[in-house]
């Protein structure tokens, strides 16, 4: 295979000086290991491969991302956080447009809307494909939590045999240029789940802002590319800027770390057993009691991936939908002769945590939720996962 | 890429009333459609929905497969509108299906209530197919009244027959019924099998196959032998839309079939 590798020289001395437990590694092997693991953004990186990425960090200044995300519109449909609020939004870029910012949390809305729509044509007639023209999606400032959310999202749609054909597609073609957290969110407690608040794997490339741009890291086959071909954006990050990278990095985790603490989250290994243990517990009735079944927690989180196939004529022609539905509406799990499993309110409250604390650590060995507390704040009952979970410790 | 959300065509050649509420639907797909007994189908009325359907035909017959449905929503109401001719959408096959060659010389018994009739005539033609390497064949079925005895010549027919240790009741007779009356589980009690080992089958509506688990876990029957075709709201139809998820299983994806050792300890399996 042809070895992608971009840094030369003295990068990588430069870096480790950083990481003195790997001096024994040699840039020869460092090359060949990145070089032989065929990594693209499809499937998850090895942690300890994209470790060694790190030690390929190059610096971009703002104005040069511009220029590079620019650039990639010809190719991609690239959506930007911008300033919103409190937070960020995610909209598309247009021309000549810099009006973004890598926000320092997570953005309002979720990634998953770019990769799996709210409502969106499936099949036509009785044809075989459909017919999809649109470029690829390439999300800017996608955080941590979100790229959490693509492994569940991930092990949901992408098979072989039922495979879903336009989530499958916009993730294998697709581009993320991902960014450490600078901020800790009201509602942020990702480090309760066991994830960091910066991106380890999941990325093509990584931004991890400091002074007037950002230290650049590669996490894919075509996040290596990316940077080879616009080589004149990029310069070697400095010592010092690598150190400012860390040092925020480490501040950040420390104030999610306090703020989950503070409201007493069980810790990740023990949340599954917690969820079984409580689960005829009378705190799924009194914990649902605000709930208005409006689905917001649904709609709002990057892991719920639960959907309708709707069946409509359009236009003259036969086409079916694939809707967001919501485990918390009465109806979702009611067959058509009457019956239904979760006939009340706190059986589907209980069974949304069950969903994520429980069914997809069995399946999976990964908790369902991403720590990003978009849920806590979309909901107008003022329910707060972190508090319904802090309960269940009790 | 295979499309999993797009149907296959299919034309209605025949409509058969069964009831005043249920119908038979003769059904030919336009591209190859084979199925497995168990397995199940999502069957559409072009424009109006989908819903699941467990062929009730012989899955040797590979042409044509027929559908019995029960007319209770939006979807069924429009496919009962149906007539020879029409055109309508077939996804599938979905599910797993009935493991039979685990049946081989065992004793097997077979309990079908109401509509769950339906799917149980696939299983009894593939248990028919392959009944010589099969130890005891029992079947005992149960509906509410004569008149919804579903494939009423076709069972009576199979009564005749020296292979099968067959009986029907009904929850109500009338004038035209000889049989027994009662719910299925009356009829249980003098069956002729190894309860230890038999492979049990239950089909029908959530009611009867509850009692009817518990009447074999009675008679000594293992929770791993007893095989349910579970009902549950299902969308996609291959594990990906959520709706009908059992503690760790999809019931479209793992099942519809499983034993009931699989998911006795979730809740609502029964609703």
């Amino acid at each position: 295979m042809k070895s992608k590798c971009v840094f030369e020289k003295a990068d990588i001395n430069v870096l480790r000086s950083d990481y003195s437990n790997c001096n024994y590694l040699s840039d020869t092997i460092i090359r060949i290991i990145i070089s032989m693991n065929s990594i693209c953004s499809f499937k998850p990186l090895d942690k300890p491969v994209s470790h060694l990425y790190f030690f390929a960090m190059l610096f971009i200044k703002r104005g040069n991302l511009d220029q590079l995300l620019e650039s990639l519109t010809g190719d991609y449909r690239v959506y930007v956080p911008r300033s919103m609020g409190d937070g960020t939004g995610y909209s598309l870029l247009g021309k000549s447009d810099t009006n973004y910012e890598i926000g320092e949390i997570r953005s309002f809305d979720p990634l998953k809307s770019f990769y799996f729509l709210g409502r969106e044509k499936v099949a036509e007639d009785f044809k075989k494909d459909i017919l999809r023209d649109d470029k690829p999606p390439c999300i800017v400032g996608a955080k941590a939590c979100d790229l959490k959310g693509f492994k569940i999202l991930d092990f949901v749609f992408i098979d072989d045999e039922f495979g879903d054909p336009t989530y499958m597609k916009a993730r294998e073609n697709g581009l993320i240029i991902s960014a450490d957290c600078t901020g800790v969110g009201e509602t942020c407690f990702c480090t309760a789940i066991g994830i960091d608040p910066w991106p380890e794997s999941e990325y093509d490339i990584n931004l991890s802002p400091v002074n007037d741009g950002f230290i650049v890291t590669m996490g894919s086959e075509k996040g290596l590319d990316l940077v080879e071909s616009n080589k004149n954006l990029f310069i070697e990050a400095t010592k010092a800027q690598v150190k400012a990278i860390k040092q925020n990095r480490s501040t950040i985790k420390s104030g999610v770390m306090k703020r989950a603490q503070e409201k007493r989250i069980p810790v990740a290994d023990r949340l599954k057993r917690v969820i079984k243990k409580k689960f005829e517990s009378d705190i799924w009735k009194d914990a649902s009691e605000d709930c208005v079944e409006c689905g917001a927690c649904n709609t709002i989180c990057p892991t719920c991936h639960c959907f309708l196939l709707y069946d409509q004529k359009s236009d003259g022609k036969l086409a079916r939908f694939r809707i967001w539905d919501s485990c918390m509406i009465h109806d979702f799990a009611r067959v058509a002769g009457g019956e239904n499993p979760r006939d009340q309110l706190w059986m589907r409250f209980r069974n949304r945590f069950d969903k994520k604390f429980s069914y997809f650590p069995e399946v999976l060995k990964e908790i369902g939720c991403t720590g990003c507390g978009r849920c806590i704040a979309a909901c107008p009952g003022k329910i707060d996962i972190r508090e319904v979970l802090a309960r269940l410790e009790v | 890429m295979k499309n999993p959300y797009r149907s296959i065509e299919a034309e209605v050649n025949k409509v058969t009333t069964e009831t005043p509420t249920i119908k038979t639907f003769l059904l030919k797909p336009k591209e190859e459609l084979t199925f497995k007994p168990g397995q199940f189908m999502e069957f559409s009325v072009p424009g109006v929905g989908e819903a699941p359907f467990t062929p009730s035909s012989d899955s040797e017959i590979k042409e044509t497969m027929e559908i019995t449905i029960v007319k209770v929503g939006k979807v069924t109401d429009a496919i009962h509108e149906l007539k020879p001719g029409d055109t309508v959408g077939l996804r599938g096959p979905l599910g797993k299906g009935y493991p039979l060659t685990k049946f081989i010389g065992q004793d097997v018994l077979v309990i079908g209530g109401g509509v769950g009739l339906a799917p149980v005539r696939t299983l009894m033609y593939g248990l028919f197919h392959m009944r010589k390497q099969l130890s005891r064949l029992v079947y005992r079925g149960g509906c509410r009244n004569p008149e919804e005895f579903l494939y009423r010549k076709e069972l009576e027919g199979w009564m005749k027959r020296d292979d099968i240790d067959m009986k029907i009741t009904v929850d109500q007779g009338d004038d035209s019924w000889n049989g027994p009356v009662g719910v299925v589980t009356t009829i249980m009690d003098d069956i002729d099998v190894n309860y230890k080992r038999v492979k049990a089958i239950v089909c029908g509506p959530p009611i009867m196959m509850k009692f009817a688990t518990f009447k074999l876990q009675e008679l000594g029957v293992r929770d791993r032998n007893i095989y349910l075709s579970m009902e549950k709201n299902m969308s996609c139809g291959f594990g990906k839309c959520g709706h009908c998820r059992i503690g760790p299983y999809y019931c479209c994806k793992d099942g519809p079939v499983f034993t009931y050792d699989m998911i006795r300890d979730y809740p609502g399996i029964w609703d």
